[in-house]
């Protein structure tokens, strides 16, 4: 019923729009989500042909270029088989006509009833979107922001259109409101179409079927709801799941590094992206399908920075790995929880090369890993449990931080003395000559865990392997050092392992979740569902067991 | 409610005015209030009486009370120059002028409203400019020289309208004929003061149409699918009446001055032409009633466009 194909928008030389194709049937309903100024109220606003700019590419709508047709033949669509509902902001609604009068208007002007008919039809709808009929001749200053919302989506349904569509319909909703509306809206206007904008990821997946992400003008992933915002493909699309504030995980809020940018060349988010390469500065990618998704991305997607296949360990008669199959993506934090003893541990060195594997092969960027060079251990670095036990007390923090550098040979000296200045404001120690001199007995045991994560940082690696990091300070300094963490892989784009036994603070942090039990990963998948719906007992027992430990504090 | 007291104590101010300019003026008080012609038809009686009606051997407090006693009584005072009483003098002159403001203000405002409507819905357009430039053409020049204008063109050259006064004297018109008389002596006073302040309410719904256009309830309007029309009227038009209503009342007053001039240009008999006579006449009793009597118009007028604002404006209508 709708397809839009090459859609271009431009206000002067900056362009809002670029490249849009979409498709919508009967009935269907897309949620389009992107950070403010993305081009969400543009694309809405293009579909009423209501944009000031000018409008380049197709918009067809059952058979109608909706861009070359005359003026009054839009005037006849617009409100009546195509609606609008914009969010409410202050003069939304017009202040000097009733909300009776503002709905019924719509169905006059469009001659399709009289006015007493349309007055009656005006009151059924707003009191079916719960406005209490003492306020029907009420003014838009005498209502709530909440009535006024509903008021507008009463307009928009007026004359039960084929296609409507709401800008950040609902987000002036407090939380119960909301899947209410989202449930009159369904019903007011059953077989319509709907096309909802939103920065609100809850609401796009109630709404909508589908899904289209939108960054700097441009789809980059487009998919089934469900499908997209479970298991995001695009990078970006992680990142805006990972910075939505869910009440379910609980994890910190968390952005992706920098700020959206339209001037840039090539893959507009580049500048952001954890796994860019050469052709993504140059060539913008083109939305394609790939595996079932369309994906504007030149490698296809995120993709699996360290992967192992069949992986497995053998201590004499005890099979402390078993054929483990992780995957740990650019840029997320995969959370490994297990009790002490289940192969955490014995798998994290596996993938380090201390210990050789029984069986199993380790993919870094889809290129098996035979022997570590210095070019692995470039891009995965690890910090251990016991920051006491891992830095060596003859040498000097200077000395310590530096010693990876030293091995890599990276820079002449000074230049890294320069990086380990750096490298220690980062984790928020100070770089002072007095400070670089100190040896670690000296030092708090949080001041020695930043230590050794500065000192796994200053190469730069693309995943951090973290064993129990926090497990032996106390619940303040863990919390600074979680925080620490979090911050240093959005500034970095870091990927993490994160192995802990405590699935609270898994949840905290982590994008993906695997549990671990006798050598073998028992259950994997997004941490909002590992935690809201656990399949395996063994992970119902573990977050039972933080969730009592927590009602002791 | 406050509007009211608001309206109250501007008019005890002038009241008070109204009474004591005349009392402060150096000289004779009797002479101040009644002007050189009284001095003429003085006689020691009349000047007991005077002194006793005006209470002017009293105190100051007193006096005042007796002003205020006589003009409850609807006594404003004696016009020896027309020797009938001022409350009449200035009653017989007062429908002229209302009829003469009254009709430049309604049709000035109203389409100063309307182009100022079709003038900002396209600002920029040829429509708007050229509007733009004749309006303000137009109202740049005094009203009273707009209306000498008219005057010599239509009248002195053309003979198409009357040069003076407001019907045809001892013509014995009635009915139709009588308004179509008065209408035809109105036409040029009336064209002379609309003129002159067409431009202030058209320029301000077209500055105004420009920032109701900005609101979102336009789009949403526009989104409605509702014609041109309605959103150029219904939506736009109806909310920058607003500020123009407002700016009307304060208009008022000054159009009621311009009123003045014109008058004298047209020979026309209203309050205006009445001054004139009384000032070279002399005659501080009239002048007084005029004073007072246009003043109290002028608030009571200002009353009723606030009134019809709040009207207008449901925000103000239902703020408490
Ligand atoms: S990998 Fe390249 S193309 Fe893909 S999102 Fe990152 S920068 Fe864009």
């Amino acid at each position: 019923m709708l397809k839009l194909e090459a859609l271009e928008v431009s206000y002067g030389e900056k362009k809002i729009l670029n490249g849009i194709d979409l498709e919508l049937k009967d009935g269907e309903s897309l949620a389009v989500i992107g950070e403010s100024g993305a081009g969400k109220t543009t694309l809405a606003l293009s579909l009423m042909r209501l944009v000031d700019g000018s409008v380049k590419g197709k918009i067809l709508f059952n058979g109608l270029d909706l861009l070359s047709l005359p003026e009054e033949a839009i005037n006849e669509l617009r409100g009546n088989r195509i609606a609008w509902a914009p969010q409410n902001s202050n003069n939304t609604l017009n202040p000097v006509h009733t909300i009776l009068n503002q709905v019924a208007e719509s169905i006059t002007e469009h001659k399709l009833k009289n006015r007493r008919e349309a007055g009656k039809q005006a009151s059924i709808l707003l009191s079916s979107f719960g406005i209490p009929v003492n306020r029907f001749s009420a003014y838009p200053h005498q209502l709530s922001g909440g009535e006024q919302q509903r008021v507008l989506l009463a307009i928009a349904s007026a004359n039960q259109p084929e296609l409507l569509i709401l800008d950040e319909p609902i987000s002036s909703l407090d939380a119960p409101a909301r899947a209410e509306v989202i449930e009159l809206l369904k019903h007011t206007n059953q077989d319509c179409s709907f096309i909802v904008t939103t920065h609100d990821i809850s609401t796009a997946a109630k709404l909508a079927d589908k899904v289209a992400i939108l960054y700097a003008g441009r789809i980059v992933e487009l998919g089934l709801s469900g499908e997209v915002l479970s298991r995001p493909r695009h990078p970006y699309t992680r990142g805006l799941i990972r910075c939505y504030p869910d009440m379910t995980t609980g994890k910190d809020l968390q952005g992706i590094k920098g700020v959206m940018d339209r001037s840039v060349n090539g893959c507009s988010f580049h500048p952001r992206c954890t796994q860019a390469i050469e052709i993504c500065r140059k060539e913008i990618p083109p939305l394609r399908l790939i595996q079932g998704r369309h994906i504007a991305c030149h490698r296809g997607g995120i993709i699996p920075l360290l992967s192992t296949k069949n992986l497995s360990k053998r201590f004499d008669s005890l099979l402390a790995v078993d054929a483990v199959k992780i995957t740990i993506e650019g840029g997320e934090t995969l959370a490994l929880v297990g009790e002490s003893g289940s192969g955490k541990t014995t798998l994290a060195k596996l993938i380090m090369g201390l210990i050789e594997p029984t069986e199993g092969e380790i993919y870094l960027e889809d290129s098996l890993v035979s022997n570590r060079g210095k070019d692995f251990y470039r891009q995965v670095q690890m910090i251990f449990q016991n920051p006491g036990e891992s830095l060596s007390h003859r040498l000097s923090v200077l000395e310590l931080v530096r010693e990876s550098l030293d091995i890599q040979e990276i820079g002449a000296r000074d230049e890294r003395d320069r990086l380990v200045r750096q490298v220690l404001r980062e984790v928020e120690l100070p770089d002072s000559e007095a400070f670089l001199n100190e040896y670690p007995h000296h030092l708090s045991a949080g001041e020695m865990q930043r230590v050794t994560i500065a000192r796994a940082l200053v190469l730069e690696p693309r995943l951090l392997i973290a064993d129990e990091p926090v497990a032996f300070l106390d619940s303040s300094l863990q919390a600074k050092i979680l925080k620490l963490l979090l911050k240093l892989q959005e500034q970095r784009g870091l990927s993490l392992l994160f192995i802990t036994h405590d699935i609270a603070v898994a949840r905290k942090i982590s994008d993906r979740i695997a549990v671990m039990k006798d050598g073998k990963i028992v259950e994997q998948g997004p941490a909002t569902k590992i935690i809201t719906s656990p399949g395996h007992a063994y992970t119902r027992k573990l977050s039972q067991a933080a969730l009592d430990l927590s009602l002791e504090d | 409610m406050r509007n009211v007291i608001t309206y109250v104590i501007a008019f005890l101010f002038i009241l008070t005015l109204n009474f004591l300019l005349p009392r402060m003026l150096p000289g004779d008080p009797l002479m101040a209030i009644y002007g050189n012609e009284a001095l003429i038809a003085m006689t020691p009686e009349l000047k007991a009486h005077l002194v006793e009606r005006f209470a002017l051997d009293q105190p100051l407090w007193q006096q005042f009370g007796a002003y205020l006693l006589a003009l409850v009584q609807g006594d404003l005072g004696h016009s020896y120059y027309y020797n009938s009483p001022v409350s009449s003098i200035v009653l017989g002159r007062l429908p002229w002028t209302l009829l003469l403001v009254g009709t430049a203000l309604i049709i000035s405002t109203l389409s100063g409203i309307v182009l100022g409507i079709e003038s900002g819905w396209r600002r920029g357009s040829r429509r708007d400019k050229s509007l733009l430039t004749s309006l303000m053409a137009v109202s740049g020049f005094p009203d009273f020289f707009l209306g000498i204008l008219l005057l010599i063109g239509f009248s002195v050259t053309w003979k198409i309208f009357p040069l003076s006064g407001a019907i045809t004297p001892y013509s014995g018109l009635s009915g139709a004929a009588l308004v179509l008389d008065v209408l035809h002596h109105l036409f040029l006073p009336a064209t002379a003061l609309t003129l002159s302040y067409i431009g202030a309410s058209y320029l301000l719904t077209r500055n105004t149409m420009v920032t109701v256009l900005k609101n979102p309830y336009i789009l949403m309007a526009k989104a409605k699918g509702l014609p041109d029309r309605v959103v150029r009227y219904q939506h736009a038009g109806r909310n920058a009446l607003l500020p123009v209503i407002t700016q009307t009342g304060i208009q008022l007053g000054r159009m009621v001055t311009g009123a003045l001039f014109v008058e004298i240009v047209f020979a026309y008999p209203g309050l205006g032409y009445l001054t004139y006579e009384a000032l070279l006449a002399r005659d501080y009793p009239v002048l007084q009633g005029v004073l007072l009597i246009v003043a109290v118009s002028v608030l009571i007028a200002n009353f009723l466009v606030d009134l019809s604002y709040s009207k207008l404006d449901p925000r103000i209508r239902y703020a408490h």
